[in-house]
């Protein structure tokens, strides 16, 4: 039998300054990519180890195979012109990118924004959110070799996806929150249909909770794997279920409400073992949150009035000087979005400001060494990082 | 923030601030202070998230904004420090001691703005691109249309009409237009 | 490790025997009801204006002119093509779509081999969704280009009727610049305008405040802006894309504030007599209208020597003694003159042709002559009382050259176009000054709705207190030895007959007597031909009792050319478009005797 040795400090051996010098010629280092295919990797990223042994020393991240070059491509574009490109910085949470967007022209603009309209963008950013988290739950539990539950978050994901569609008339790429407003009211018998996914939802993930938080497995492969000491948070811009893992309740929507947040009522949930374990417990509590909120929000929204509000004439729709940055909370983390106009019909500079650019790039680079190999996949989809928004 | 920026204005110097909203504001500062600044505001006022870093290229005034925006997460307040920078000789000074996760957005800027940050590390590696030869792309004299005009082709046969041009063209073409 | 965590995730196996969640055949599954799916054109209200094209980010739609959809009023004629290759459903062109003729099916699962089977133009290239219901579609109209016109300041009633003062205010520059950012430049108004003015081009200048270029662009197409720019039938608004769902686009008022906004002293500059070499020829041109003082402005421009022969005693022609000061000031319509007048056009007022001078003379001194004279005689009903009525048009120049008119006070007017409601609303002023009141009886044969005035004469006219009686005939024009007491009328049951021709049928039972000191005939103009003497109204080929005219505006007589209402009927900026195309074709003959004799 296997015999399981947690002390992994001799290897390798660290020179007498602390530190591994790798050379690759001594036959004890291997150089090993970890992606751009592979199932442990969170989207088109990859990862290059040096190993030694199944030690890794080493993790360089390297990103690219997704660049569009979006930022750029958004100077060339009158302001409406953006508006569907935004959504493609992030396919499973694509939302926000249209929610910070919207906000942060409407800001420069000056145009109100109706009620009704705030409603139905906090419920599809909601909805993104729980989209997202399906697609974490089932990301994280892969990697870890459960495979059904997977596809039980694929399952549910899609069932939202049916609802995205009826309600902004796509499933993916939504494109619906128009700066001004939304485009649509909710569909006649929206709530009824979306509680049938919700209940659905709920009973998978009572499935899958036994499945992973009650599976010795599941714990063993997780629980003390991963960690990141909370003093490295802020140095590493790390927000969202990544810091609340690590007791940080630090959540945007509550710290500064934005659209909604501030009528609803809602958790903010923490662990603090701030191990992989912890990562998925506290994103499994924030989706039933988000079931919560979305129950709520379809409540307590009012049932008319305009979803609209006044744009000028969008062929010819010149912004003044300014800058401003709109920041939401999403399912990874701090979302923003940088703003600058000239004067112009153009904007002068976009910058969107993804939570997986400072996860995936620094952050895991600083994690990775010293891990084992088996445990890199965990590790990343851990850390729920999407390669669109760091190089957009 | 106005209080905050009041304390600081003795010791440094500061731009005229836009208090963009109450929670956000955007002041430019010297170079040469930025370090110090960015140091206290971390160290003393709490300032210790670094949200974003990133650049805007003011090429008809021949200068780069490097936008340092950092976030006091207890006060939420975010502070916008804008450094300019000469466009010809683009150089910024590295901050990944006072935030590591800094070295990937300098690493960025090197590579898409060509702004070189002595001393950050890994400075010079591609980050996103690979084997570009071309301007750095995010500047804005770097044309992305005449770019994939060269690098790929259009579609053959679309012709599009000016309703304008098309209806002279059919309905007036005799008209002497005017005194032209 | 508790044997709980060993044990629970074998609860998965309960799943076993459920039925898989998979759609079987994904070909056949729906989509909802508002999905973004392949497009749908509805070719009727289709107006080709090419916003969907413009707003397009991926530069997938071509506007292409199609079979069976002509350019029109209105109608470019042209469709959109639509590169799917290129499209991202993202629905802005429907959202932009000026008439909502633009809409997305829920189709989105059509597979063919062909790649450029992706390339077509809906509505047009039939597909099977082309009536498929479901689809997106905007929720309410066009949000996103600006429905609601600028609101336009006018002196309220009560202060207007008792002076001639202008009414209208003009736009200010805010509300100018919130009009003209409504404009979405397709340029379907220019086809309409006679002058085919650069209206989208000049409503851009609006848009970013440069009333000089602004300017210089008017003079490119009309020296007649100031006055098109408030009294202009504006026909271009009746073709504008915004029209469908809202209001058009206020051409006219914005022509107009563009006029206003550059100092008077600044046209001078602005406009200036190209450099161009005398030629030594010269142009005679009778009537100082708009269509004769255009040719004069082209002509002049263009280095040739031209004297314009003014009947009265100022230039302007009907602008100045047909239109209503309230409407359009002199002292815009002199200023607009002095501007022409400083290309070196020489105007000879109280020049009447066939007294001062004759046909003959002008024939003889001049290389060319343009008749230009307008309608200035006043049709007659010929009812029994007839000859005691007033003409409106005459009336309307006797109150602009300052004579005396009578000014009883109850007025009764005949005719339900725009003059009638000149001379209707400048009696009622003139009854106020005199008598305090208003008392004027409008009649006319047509429904209200059917008025050929302009609706918001008609609006104006209500206001200031003219009574307004539609469908009435006139019948007789009462009269007590020398003196009008009133109008004898009948109701109006049809003015066609079945062929169409005029032929007023009336219900003699529906009788009403309009009590009034004055009759005033408003029911269309001549022109005064006296002027032609017999010999050359002989040569000259006519048309239905008008001068017959090619395309340039030449009379069947070489060196004669003839412009304006007289040959156009009345408006002013026909006549502008008659001024720049007789210019042209004047200009070329002159260059051809030119050329012959070097």
């Amino acid at each position: 039998m296997f015999s399981f040795s947690p002390d992994r400090s001799q290897y390798p051996q660290p020179g007498p300054d602390g530190k591994v010098e790798v050379d690759l010629e001594t036959g004890k280092y291997l150089k090993l990519w970890h992606g751009p295919n592979h199932p442990g990797i969170t989207g088109n990223m990859s990862v290059e180890l040096t190993v030694c042994g199944d030690e890794v020393v080493e993790g360089k991240t390297h990103v690219g195979y997704l660049h569009r070059g979006f930022e750029k491509l958004m100077e060339r574009r009158t302001f409406i012109q953006v508006f569907p490109i935004v959504c493609r910085v992030c396919v499973p949470e694509p939302d926000f990118n249209e929610y910070c967007y919207a906000a942060a022209v409407e800001e420069l603009a000056g145009i109100e924004v109706p009620e009704m309209a705030t409603w139905i963008r906090t419920l599809i950013l909601e909805m993104g959110r729980f989209n997202s988290y399906m697609m974490a739950m089932g990301g994280i539990s892969g990697a870890l070799g459960l495979g059904v539950v997977g596809q039980w978050m694929t399952y549910t994901r899609d069932l939202m996806l049916d609802r995205f569609e009826e309600l902004t008339g796509a499933r993916i790429y939504h494109m619906f929150i128009l700066p001004g407003g939304v485009r649509a009211h909710l569909p006649e018998g929206f709530e009824g249909r979306m509680e049938e996914v919700l209940s659905t939802a709920e009973r998978y993930l009572a499935d899958a909770e036994k499945l992973m938080f009650h599976s010795s497995v599941f714990k063993t492969r997780t629980q003390g794997v991963g960690y990141i000491d909370p003093a490295l948070f802020e140095r590493y811009g790390v927000t969202g279920p990544n810091a609340r893992a690590g007791g940080v309740a630090k959540d945007v929507r509550k710290d500064s409400p934005y659209l909604v947040y501030d009528q609803l009522d809602f958790t903010v949930h923490t662990e603090e073992a701030s191990d992989i374990y912890a990562r998925t417990m506290v994103r499994f509590k924030d989706l039933h949150e988000t079931i919560q909120l979305i129950r709520q929000i379809l409540k307590k929204m009012p049932k008319e009035g305009p979803v609209m509000g006044n744009l000028p004439n969008v062929l010819h729709w010149k912004i003044p000087r300014g800058e401003t940055y709109i920041k939401g909370e999403s399912s990874r983390g701090e979302y923003g979005y940088y703003l600058v106009t000239d004067g112009t019909g153009y904007p002068r500079r976009i910058n969107v400001r993804g939570p997986s650019y400072t996860h995936a790039m620094a952050l895991l680079e600083h994690l990775i060494s010293g891990t084992n190999i088996s445990d890199v996949a965990a590790l990343m989809v851990s850390l729920h990082t999407y390669p669109p928004e760091i190089e957009r | 923030m106005r209080e905050l920026l009041y304390r600081l204005k003795d010791r440094y110097h500061f731009g005229t601030p836009t208090f963009q909203r109450d929670d956000l504001c955007f002041v430019t500062v010297k170079r040469s202070e930025l370090r110090a600044i960015l140091t206290e505001l971390r160290d003393v006022e709490g300032f210790t998230h670094l949200t974003l870093l990133t650049a805007v290229d003011w090429i008809e005034e021949q200068q780069f904004q490097l936008t340092y925006m950092i976030n006091n997460r207890e006060a939420n307040l975010t502070l916008a420090l804008r450094v300019m920078l000469d466009r010809e000789d683009a150089t910024g000074d590295t901050i990944h001691d006072l935030w590591p996760t800094a070295a990937t957005y300098q690493r960025e800027l090197r590579e898409m703005f060509g702004i070189n940050f002595p001393g950050s590390p890994r400075v010079d590696e591609e980050f996103i691109l690979e084997g570009w030869t071309d301007l750095p792309p995010y500047r804005r004299d770097f044309d992305t249309l005449a770019y994939s005009q060269q690098t790929y082709h259009d579609r053959p046969g679309r012709e599009t009409h000016d309703p304008k041009t098309h209806m002279q063209k059919v309905l007036y073409a005799d008209y002497p237009k005017g005194a032209k | 490790m508790s044997l709980r965590d060993v044990l629970s995730p074998f609860t998965a196996w309960k799943h076993v025997i459920n039925d898989p969640v998979t759609i079987k055949d994904p070909f056949s599954r729906e989509a909802s009801d508002r999905y973004r799916g392949f497009h749908q054109n509805d070719m009727d209200k289709c107006i080709g204006c090419g916003s969907c094209e413009e707003i397009c980010q991926n530069a997938a739609i071509d506007m292409v002119p199609v079979e069976g959809q002509n350019a029109g009023p209105g109608d470019s004629g042209l469709r959109p093509m639509i590169d799917y290759g290129r499209c991202c459903w993202c629905a802005l062109c429907v959202d932009v779509c000026m008439t909502g003729s633009l809409t997305m099916s829920n189709e989105y699962t059509w597979v063919d081999s062909d790649p450029d089977a992706f390339r077509f133009v809906p509505g047009v290239d039939a597909k099977s969704w082309d009536l498929e219901p479901k689809g997106y579609q905007r929720e309410d109209e066009r949000r996103l280009t600006g429905t609601v016109r600028a609101p336009m300041g006018e002196t309220c009633p009560e202060d207007r009727i008792g002076n001639f003062d202008e009414i209208v205010d003009g736009f200010t520059a805010e509300q100018a610049i919130i009009e003209a950012d409504r404009c979405v430049e397709c340029g379907l108004c220019v086809a309409t305008c006679p002058a085919h003015m650069d209206i989208p081009d000049y409503i851009s200048k609006v848009r970013d405040g440069d009333y000089e270029g602004g300017l210089q662009l008017l003079y490119e197409t009309n020296p007649f802006s100031q006055a098109c720019g408030r009294i202009c039938t504006h026909k271009c608004e009746t073709t504008c894309a915004a029209m469908h769902e809202g209001d058009a686009i206020a051409i006219r008022w914005l022509k107009r504030s563009i006029t206003d906004s550059v100092p008077r002293e600044r046209y001078f500059d602005l406009i200036q007599k190209p450099d161009v070499p005398e030629t030594g020829q010269s142009v005679a041109i009778i009537g100082a209208g708009p269509a004769g003082l255009t040719t004069a402005y082209d002509l002049a421009r263009k280095g040739h020597q031209v004297v314009v022969f003014e009947a009265l005693d100022k230039p302007g022609g009907m602008m100045r003694y047909g239109i209503p000061e309230y409407r359009l000031p002199y002292h815009v319509l002199d200023h607009e003159i002095s501007v022409i007048e400083s290309m070196g056009v020489e105007i000879r007022c109280n020049m009447r042709v066939g007294q001062e001078i004759s046909m003959d003379q002008l024939k003889t001194a001049y290389d060319a002559v343009v008749l230009s004279i307008g309608l200035h005689q006043g049709r007659s009903t010929r009812v029994p009382g007839s000859e005691k009525a007033e003409a409106a048009i005459d009336l309307l120049r006797r109150i602009t050259a300052g004579e005396e008119v009578p000014v009883p006070e109850q007025v009764a007017v005949i005719g339900g176009g725009n003059v009638a409601m000149d001379i209707a609303r400048s009696m009622a002023r003139l009854q106020k000054i005199k008598h305090g009141k208003v008392g004027v009886t409008v009649t006319a044969l047509e429904e209200l709705d059917r008025f050929l005035a302009d609706k918001e004469e008609i609006e104006e006219a209500l206001e200031e207190g003219c009574d307004i009686f539609p469908a009435r005939g006139p019948q007789e024009i009462l009269v007590d030895g020398d003196t009008v007491t009133g109008l004898r009328t009948w109701k109006v049951d049809a003015i066609f007959d079945a062929e169409g021709r005029f032929a007023p049928k009336y219900d003699e039972d529906d009788e009403m007597v309009h009590p009034a000191g004055m009759v005033v005939e408003a029911i269309g103009q001549m022109a005064d031909i006296s002027l032609l003497g017999a010999e050359l109204t002989e040569q000259l080929e006519w048309n239905r009792g008008r001068i017959m005219i090619d395309a340039d505006g030449q009379t069947s007589e070489p060196w004669l050319w003839a412009a304006g209402d007289a040959v156009s009927g009345p408006d002013v900026i026909h006549a502008v478009a008659d001024g720049h195309r007789v210019a042209v074709s004047i200009s070329r003959m002159l260059t051809a005797k030119r050329e012959a004799l070097q």
